[in-house]
């Protein structure tokens, strides 16, 4: 049977156009200027001479080995880890009715919207000698936070949300059907589970596992704050030096960024290979309801396992962040008479710019949803069903930025928006803000569109467009009406990505405008730790409960049945 | 009553390759409005490439398609309507209903596609609804109902508009076997109420011959035959075509000093009445044109002894399997009287009832499974 | 429709923020924003304020030398402002208040905002002896207590480090290394394990960070060590390409007026005039380490690396 079908095609070139030139314009644009840089080391002042000296430099030095060696072990070590805590609670809680499924479900987000940089110092405090757990118990876990292995896990706490999200639906949408055959067929229930439903999750996995790669070997925060004391320097904290520590070296810092690059782009390979592969169109045009099973004896051990995954993921840093948020200092301890609302009090007060920050912070954060959301949604379709050469090249130009660690976007989006010869400019405007969170966070929303999309059979977009749908009308009617669960799912995460952003903001956010990250960054460094975990605390609540309170309205509405 | 009318579809020329692959060639059709034109054909046939084609799912690379007398597609010229400009109405295998829109809503798309007013659009989604019989549930989701139901929807959905052809891509090939006997019925009706012009994909001949006015055979990207079921049956253009449509036994034969017998024994055939070129033949024993000898018959050439092999009870009567005497092949037969395997029996038919073919005709025809 | 609305409010929230003065300045924000708030007191003239690390300036300065955005810089680290003066980046202005600042603290084109000194922040819970010289921090009752910032990330460090490498202490940084002392990133991360106790002290803290976390009621001391330390000044300065530089020199006079720098002592920072009061040991009460003859930053850097990695 002939699938080569070109449905989409006279609508997809439309998408197609929309897509790359915004990609070109959020993407491509800074991503070009870190490329020049990089070659050309003096661009800066606008001068072309002495080019590909920096490059070759970084290139030569042995010390970039130890980088990369140091950047996989983190990316690969965060991505077995993550899969290993993420795997079986999805599969539980997508296959079984698992008792109050929906506070797991809030409990498993929460991890997500801890900024990475606050749960690091939140385990420290915790867990070094003295810190909150010695206070409470008599013991410290220092030798196994500031380790390898430590980073690795922390880090993996922080992201396995994102598998545990995306694979959950995955499992929902394929439900039981597959694997029960499998079990007529003789499989065990286990077999059954390794054999066919794992396999069919597998866009999901790959998607899910890829960005966690991405995340791993991007992120800042961890590795600088826990990585630095046992001398354990990977790429982005290298990158980082070289931006922040003065002398600066710009041109060594985008050389160091294209060798990130090529290694998500690698990762980028081998999830495009492992889907080529076979076809793992689940949802077809027949639909079926799905009976979750019930949980039988297992049920008190499923529970124990939810909890205790909840309880060090989510409740630990949290009861951390709030014993910090109360703390008048951080000498007097958990002491009775050290705690208090001060550092709210302070908070709230007009004067300190925390509300301030507070609401650029939020509203910069919904306007990057619905760009990134609109824009990955549109992506994702034209390179899913469109035709032509210049599908694959959009489809790496949107997931590139997931390589780009934020202070090189930072960088980029500075020197190709601030060139004098600009008629107009969204430089120094918060609009430069929104570029560069709409940039960093553009993979999220196409990586959970692509996925649904992969698994919506062609026919229902055909059906849309016999039945006299134009290309545009059969995308809004029928197939975004169809992937938005997915994507939802994922502009609630560049929401909440974007609200706490903090490495490319300090560098771009235009003079005299304060987002919470920058806010929280600023008291770490000279405030006091209390009031930024105060803050912390409150854009918790916040990037937590607004999506709750969306989820709850569109709830019915949304998903079929 | 529809002549003046111009055809529903007409189809010159269609070619489709990918690459160097030709998938369609040389196709040409002609539907008269009102009719139903079965694509009946093995997988792999190009049959439902043909009616993506027609669809506007795919785009052809030669020759032209006309749908109601308007050109839709003309690669030659440049031509080519999407299929939202083709005002078509199409049932797709999987149904492709919308999971996420009501069963009212699903149904109610191609009018709302035409800016149909809302009042109208109402009164018509709900008659669509009533003739498949679903008015109750319209306003369920699709996933709430049972296959049969959800076919019902995609029917309602594809003549809701009603548009001038209504293409059915395989559509029952998912229902079981009973569902799918009261659901051709059914479509039977649809389409003589409506006096729908339809395409109709099958690879069930029992299918295409019950909805058809006519059939087109396709094999390996080309159309093989196109008649009315009727002409098919009765003079079906090969012996692969007969062969698809198991029509009964193809017989190797032979032409002898005693006239023609079955290739490799002594049991003698009637003569063909146009003698084919050569001393090699096969021929088509239909198995309608079959009965138990009741009398002895004068003509000795127009019966054959045969052995029951094997014997299936039917509500119509005995199926029964037999080997022709002094051969191995084998014979199938519904007889009114009963028997058992082992009994020998007289079968007697009509000799103006055998099909001659070249005996190079189609060498690798087998029918499928 | 919805996006272009945001992007509208936006761009409003944006252009109201457009001001006269843009200054860049690294730390303590509450200071900046005195100073800038005081400026529009007095003038009517708005300041616009980028609070960020040295580094972070620095780097948004070197990604907008295209098109320089900031009139004025105030950074951490004087050797940013010998730096640009060398490149011919700094507005030469003098300053009719810096009459009172030392020459030490001045350069063509930069004067110091105020100055802070290298101190040992030590913690009195941490059940360790109080500590009175760099030395101590050595000795065994310190053991596995002592953090340092690292000099890459912090100013101040690098400073101490280039001194005790100019006096040959050398052996004291691998005494330190040996007493299982750990490099713990900048200046703040170095302190705050030693404020909940997880350590003892800070070698190489910040003078006024330390003060003003023990003003805020943390249990932390700034000690000044018997043999000696090291100052950084904190040069500000006028970029020459400053489409603004008759507002940018008032700031640059306010910083330097009395108000300007009353302001820099409550911050606990030394003002650079010396007829300030300070509620603190000034630099006359110090006993200053000389880093004549210290070696070239790279080495610097790369033998403090090759004793603690």
């Amino acid at each position: 049977m002939a699938r080569g079908s070109t449905t989409g095609a006279g609508g997809s070139r439309g998408f197609l156009w929309i897509s790359a030139l915004s990609l070109g314009l959020v993407v491509a644009l800074p991503a070009l200027f870190v490329v020049l840089v990089a070659v050309f080391p003096d661009l800066g002042r606008g001068s072309l001479a002495a080019p590909f000296r920096p490059l070759w430099r970084v290139l030569s030095d042995p010390a970039l080995a130890v980088l990369l060696r140091n950047t996989l072990v983190l990316g690969l070590g965060t991505v077995a880890v993550s899969a290993a805590l993420a795997l079986p609670l999805a599969a539980l809680r997508a296959l079984f009715r698992v008792p109050c499924a929906r506070v797991w479900d809030l409990l498993l987000l929460i991890p997500f919207m801890i900024p990475p940089y606050i749960a690091a110092l939140s385990w420290i405090l915790t867990l070094q000698p003295r810190g909150y757990l010695e206070q409470l118990s008599g013991v410290n876990l220092a030798g196994l936070l500031f380790s390898v292995p430590g980073i690795i896990l922390l880090m993996a706490l922080n992201t396995f949300p994102v598998v545990y999200f995306i694979l959950s639906r995955n499992f929902e949408t394929i439900g039981a059907r597959f694997s029960d055959v499998g079990r007529v067929c003789g499989a065990g229930p286990w077999r059954a589970f390794l054999r066919l439903t794992l396999p069919l999750a597998t866009p999901g996995i790959a998607a899910s596992l890829l960005l966690v790669f991405a995340m791993a070997i991007e992120e800042y925060g961890t590795p600088a704050a826990l990585g630095r004391r046992i001398g354990f320097e990977v790429l982005v904290t290298g990158i980082e030096n070289r931006v922040s520590e003065w002398p600066i070296d710009l041109p060594e810092a985008a050389g160091l960024s294209l060798v990130l690059v090529l290694l998500a782009l690698a990762a980028f390979a081998v999830q495009r290979w492992l889907l080529a592969r076979r076809d793992y169109r689940i949802l077809g045009g027949k639909p079926q309801p799905f009976q979750k099973r019930p949980l039988g004896r297992w049920r008190l051990p499923v529970l124990a396992l939810f909890a205790l995954v909840a309880g060090v993921a989510t409740v630990l840093p949290l009861l951390a962040i709030l014993a910090a948020a109360l703390g008048r200092t951080i000498s007097g301890g958990l002491r009775p008479d050290n705690l208090g609302l001060t550092n709210f009090a302070e908070l709230l007060d007009l004067g300190s710019g925390g509300l301030r920050a507070l609401s650029h912070s939020l509203s910069l954060g919904v306007a990057t949803a619905l760009l990134a959301g609109g824009l990955g949604a549109i992506t994702a379709y034209a390179v899913a069903r469109g035709a032509g050469r210049g599908r694959a090249a959009l489809d790496a130009l949107s997931l590139m930025p997931n390589a780009l660690p934020g202070v090189v976007v930072g960088v980029g989006i500075i020197l190709a928006w601030n060139q004098p010869w600009l008629p107009v400019s969204p430089y120094n405007t918060p609009l430069i803000l929104l570029l560069a969170y709409t940039c960093l966070l553009l993979p999220q929303p196409v990586r959970y569109a692509s996925a649904a999309l992969q698994q919506q059979g062609d026919s229902l977009e055909a059906a849309a467009r016999v039945c006299g749908a134009a290309p545009r009308t059969a995308f809004a009617r029928i197939v975004l009406p169809l992937m938005t669960p997915s994507l939802i799912t994922s502009m609630l995460l560049v929401f909440a990505v974007a609200s706490r952003e903090l490495v490319a903001s300090l560098l771009v956010a235009p003079v005299g405008y304060e987002t919470i990250s920058v806010y929280i960054w600023r008291q770490f460094d000279q405030g006091s730790v209390g009031l930024g975990m105060a803050m912390a605390l409150c854009t918790i609540a916040i990037t937590t409960l607004i999506p709750m309170l969306l989820i709850a309205l569109m709830r019915g509405r949304l998903s079929p049945g | 009553m529809t002549q003046g009318l111009p055809p529903a579809l007409s189809v010159r020329a269609l070619g489709l390759s990918y690459g160097a692959t030709r998938i369609l060639d040389g196709i040409d059709l002609t539907l008269p409005a009102g009719e139903v034109l079965a694509l009946l054909g093995p997988s792999g046939s190009g049959k439902t490439t043909l009616l993506r084609l027609l669809a506007g799912l795919l785009r052809p690379d030669a020759g032209r398609i006309e749908i109601a007398g308007k050109a839709v597609a003309d690669p030659g010229r440049g031509l080519f309507a999407p299929p939202e400009r083709r005002g078509l109405g199409m049932v797709f295998q999987d149904y492709a209903l919308w999971p996420h829109l009501s069963v009212a809503r699903n149904v109610a798309f191609p009018l709302e596609m035409q800016r149909c007013p809302t009042a109208e659009r109402r009164a018509r989604v709900t008659r669509a609804l009533e003739r498949v019989g679903l008015a109750a549930l319209a306003e369920r989701r699709p996933s709430e109902l049972s296959g049969g139901q959800q076919q019902r929807v995609a029917i309602a959905r594809a003549i809701v508009a009603e548009p001038p052809l209504v293409l059915f891509d395989e559509p029952l090939s998912n229902l079981d076997r009973e569902l799918r006997e009261t659901m051709v019925d059914e479509i039977a009706a649809l389409v003589a109420d409506l006096k729908l012009s339809a395409v109709y994909v099958t690879h069930d001949h029992a299918e295409a011959l019950a909805l058809a006015d006519r059939i087109a055979v396709m094999r390996d990207g080309g159309i093989a035959q196109l008649a009315a079921p009727a002409t098919l049956i009765d003079a079906p253009a090969s012996a692969g075509i007969a062969a698809f449509l198991r029509l009964g036994t193809l017989l190797p034969a032979s032409r002898t000093e005693a006239g023609w017998t079955i290739t490799g024994s002594r049991v003698a055939l009637p003569d063909p009445p146009n003698a084919p070129a050569g001393a090699a033949a096969r021929v088509l024993l239909p198995e309608r044109a079959l009965a138990p000898a009741a009398t002895a018959s004068p003509d000795a050439r127009a019966r054959l002894a045969a052995r029951v092999l094997r014997v299936q009870v039917r509500a119509s009567g005995f199926a029964l399997t037999l080997r022709l005497a002094g051969t191995e092949h084998e014979v199938a037969l519904l007889s009114p009287r009963p028997a058992a395997p082992g009994d020998d029996l007289e079968l007697a038919f009509a000799p103006e009832a055998l099909r001659w073919f070249p005996a190079t005709d189609d060498p690798t025809d087998h029918p499928l499974p | 429709m919805k996006l272009s609305l945001i992007a509208a409010l936006l761009l409003a929230t944006a252009t109201t923020a457009r001001a006269d003065v843009t200054v860049y300045s690294a730390g303590p924000g509450s200071l900046i924003n005195a100073l800038a708030a005081g400026f529009t007191a007095t003038t009517g003239t708005r300041v616009n304020v980028f609070q960020a690390t040295t580094g972070k300036i620095m780097a948004r300065l070197e990604a907008e030398a295209a098109n320089p955005v900031a009139d004025m810089v105030i950074s951490a680290s004087w050797g940013t402002a010998t730096q640009f003066a060398e490149e011919g980046l700094l507005l030469d202005y003098d300053s009719p208040n810096a009459a009172t600042v030392p020459d030490f603290l001045k350069l063509p084109g930069a004067v110091a905002e105020g100055v802070s000194g290298l101190v040992i922040a030590w913690n009195p819970t941490s059940g360790t002896p109080r500590p009175t010289d760099w030395a101590d921090l050595a000795r065994p009752a310190y053991k596995d207590m002592v953090t340092l910032p690292d000099p890459a990330a912090s100013g101040g460090t690098f400073t101490l480090v280039e001194a005790l490498l100019a006096n040959d202490r050398k052996d004291l940084l691998e005494d330190l290394k040996d007493n299982g002392a750990i490099v713990a990133g900048a200046n703040k991360a170095a302190l705050t394990p030693v404020l909940q106790g997880a350590k003892a002290a800070v070698f190489a803290g910040v003078d006024y960070i330390t003060m003003d976390a023990a003003a805020k009621g943390e249990s932390i001391e700034a000690i000044f060590p018997s043999s000696g330390t090291v100052i950084a000044p904190r040069p500000m300065m006028i970029l020459k390409s400053s489409q603004n530089a008759e507002d940018a020199k008032a700031f640059f006079d306010y910083v330097l007026s009395e108000p300007g720098q009353a302001m820099v002592a409550a911050a606990y920072l030394m003002p650079a005039r010396t007829d300030i009061e300070a509620d603190r040991p000034l630099i006359g009460d110090m006993k200053l380490m000389s880093n004549e003859g210290a070696p070239a930053r790279d080495e610097v850097l790369s033998t403090f690396q090759g004793i603690f990695r």
